[in-house]
């Protein structure tokens, strides 16, 4: 499965829709197996949904993310996790640990809002059998 | 936790302000937060409060040009700086913020504070002034573009044909089509068909259409576009490029509403309305004996006469935020406009090819402006050079000398013609100005308001 968070400064990029960096890791049985940094220069929305699925993004993990945007990435195939916040690799453990549905990365403001994602991974099957494990 | 009252007191006074107002620390950690802020943002104060500012704020800018950044690194405040930020249901807000920085008594940085207007309201007024200033798709708030804006609802319910003049560009089919949709037929077909861009034949059977077998290869019946039209409206563009052959079969089509498909043995009639147009003066053709008198009467019903946009330069700016709307949703842009200087520029160019001119203009800053406001040279080089070629002859090839000109040229007319506030800005004297303007031979404007001194 390939994991992307756009990021700046260490940390998960508060606007994906101007975001500059991405950081694209491979994940594999529960660990990371590999990443690497690319830019995002796209300006326009339609070119930087279909940049994120040319590098094969299965999971977009970002803060705040335009609708218009989101609705374009879903329907590109990617599955879009918004409004986190937090340092980059705390936010990618979590995620990998099936972690991420912990308040303390929800971007403030989105707290207590309906929940679109349960935890990263998914649950419910042994470690190492997501949805996502297939498609890496 | 008991807060002190001085404390107290400023968040009373903060909440009691209409803007948003947030301090963040050193290290970008939300301060205060006021009650505007929590509106506008869609975070509540405690939520807000130790945060990091780019997680609450999530403004376009955070990222790259933060303005409290900006403030701390050239010592000057940001004021009223158009961005947007999202909301937790990724809508951009439309809002103008204004940074400073503060500091302690000592005069040491110990943070910064910004505040932010919800523009969301100022958009809609502007879309609302918009929509008054836009009729059907035709945008204009000037004085021949509202007269004709009145007109049209009353054009449009009659079923007379309607002439358009109007050059190239000046937007005949718009109106064409505004008439159809705002008459009783605007639920049937809406044809428009250039004759002067088809030959004779061709233009014979695309109009009146033909029966299979009228000639080889018409293997089938294709009806015409006046038969297509029935119920709605016709627009013949380019009316003044037809040949006298057609002009006669067009004159009975009009007299008697009947045609004969190419081929036919009986006559269609239809129920059409028709709408002429031609950027040429028809009574000049009618005089040299290039067009039927007979017809021109025929159609010369309701005579419409578009203004250039040369004689409506008012609009510009209007049809300039049209085409930049028009653009952005294109080409999934976000250009905020155009800068003052390059608007002048739009200004005082005289578009014979009209508002279509106008429109590639903007379409061409569009490729080479990535964002923000279109500067003066995302336009065209042919439209920057007007200027320069209003400057000495003989010297419009770069040269030291001639880029000087247009540097003081421009200056000058940046002042409204006053020399004495361009020379303090080209950073050299009055005198040596003056000197220079004879030198190099600069047109200068009719009056100087700054310098009244004879010579």
């Amino acid at each position: 499965m390939r994991v992307a968070l756009p990021t700046w400064d260490g940390r998960v990029s508060p606007v994906f829709d101007v975001a500059r960096r991405l950081l694209v890791v491979d994940v594999e049985r529960d660990a990371e197996v590999g990443r690497s940094e690319v830019d995002l220069e796209e300006a326009r929305l339609a070119a930087r949904a279909s940049r994120v699925a040319a590098i094969g993004v299965h999971v977009l993990i970002c803060g705040a993310i335009s609708w218009p945007l989101e609705a374009m990435l879903t329907s590109a195939g990617t599955r879009v996790i918004p409004r986190m916040c937090g340092p980059v690799d705390d936010v990618l453990r979590a995620f990998i640990a099936g972690q991420l549905a912990s308040e303390a990365f929800l971007m403030p403001g989105c707290r207590g809002r309906r929940r679109r994602f349960r935890g990263g991974r998914r649950h419910g099957g042994p470690p190492g059998t997501s949805r996502w494990r297939g498609m890496a | 936790m008991s807060e002190s009252p001085e404390k107290r007191a400023t968040e009373t006074i903060l909440d009691s302000i209409a803007d948003g107002v947030f301090t963040v620390d050193e290290s970008w950690r939300i301060t205060s937060f006021n009650r505007a802020a929590e509106q506008i943002t869609g975070v509540s104060r405690k939520e807000a409060i130790g945060q990091m500012c780019s997680d609450v704020f999530r403004a376009s800018i955070c990222e790259t040009q933060c303005a409290l950044k900006e403030t701390m690194r050239t010592g000057r405040p940001i004021v009223n700086k158009a961005i947007y930020i999202l909301d937790a249901n990724g809508r951009r807000i439309p809002i103008s913020i204004s940074a400073a920085i503060l500091k302690d008594a000592a005069d040491n940085v110990i943070g910064g504070v910004e505040t932010f207007r919800d523009l969301s309201m100022v958009e809609e007024l502007r879309k609302e002034l918009e929509e008054k200033y836009t009729f059907a798709d035709i945008v204009g708030r000037s004085p021949a573009m509202r007269q004709l804006f009145e007109l049209l609802p009353r054009i449009a319910d009659s079923n007379s044909t309607v002439l358009i003049e109007g050059a190239s560009g000046t937007g005949k089919e718009l109106f064409a089509r505004a008439i159809h949709s705002l008459s009783p037929r605007r639920d049937k077909r809406f044809v428009a068909i250039n004759c002067g861009a088809l030959p004779d034949t061709l233009l014979e059977s695309e109009l009146f259409g033909y029966k299979a077998g009228a000639f080889t290869d018409a293997r089938h019946d294709k009806p015409g576009r006046l038969a297509i039209a029935d119920g709605g409206t016709i627009l013949l563009d380019e009316i003044g490029d037809v040949s006298p052959a057609m002009q006669s079969r067009l004159l009975r089509f009009l007299q008697e509403k009947t045609f004969e498909p190419l081929g036919a043995v009986e006559p269609l009639q239809v129920d059409v309305r028709v709408v002429a147009a031609t950027n040429q003066d028809l009574n000049k053709l009618v005089k040299k004996g290039i067009f039927r008198q007979d017809l021109f009467y025929r159609i010369n019903v309701i005579r419409l006469k578009l203004p250039e946009l040369c004689d409506r330069r008012e609009d510009i700016p209007l049809l300039v935020d049209r085409f930049v709307g028009k653009f952005n949703r294109l080409q999934d842009k976000d250009v905020a406009g155009v800068s003052e200087e390059a608007l002048a520029l739009l200004m005082e160019h005289d578009y014979p090819g009209n508002v279509r001119e106008l429109e590639n203009v903007i379409e061409h800053a569009f490729v080479l402006c990535r964002g923000g406001l279109i500067e003066r040279h995302h336009l065209p080089p042919a439209l920057r050079n007007e200027t320069d070629s209003k400057l000495p002859r003989g010297e419009r090839a770069l040269t030291l000398k001639a880029l000087e000109a247009i540097h003081i040229a421009d200056a000058i007319r940046r002042h409204g013609g006053n020399r004495t506030a361009a020379a303090r800005e080209l950073g050299i004297d009055p005198s040596t100005l003056f000197r220079k303007i004879k030198s190099l031979g600069i047109p200068l404007p009719g009056s100087d308001h700054g310098n009244r001194k004879k010579e």
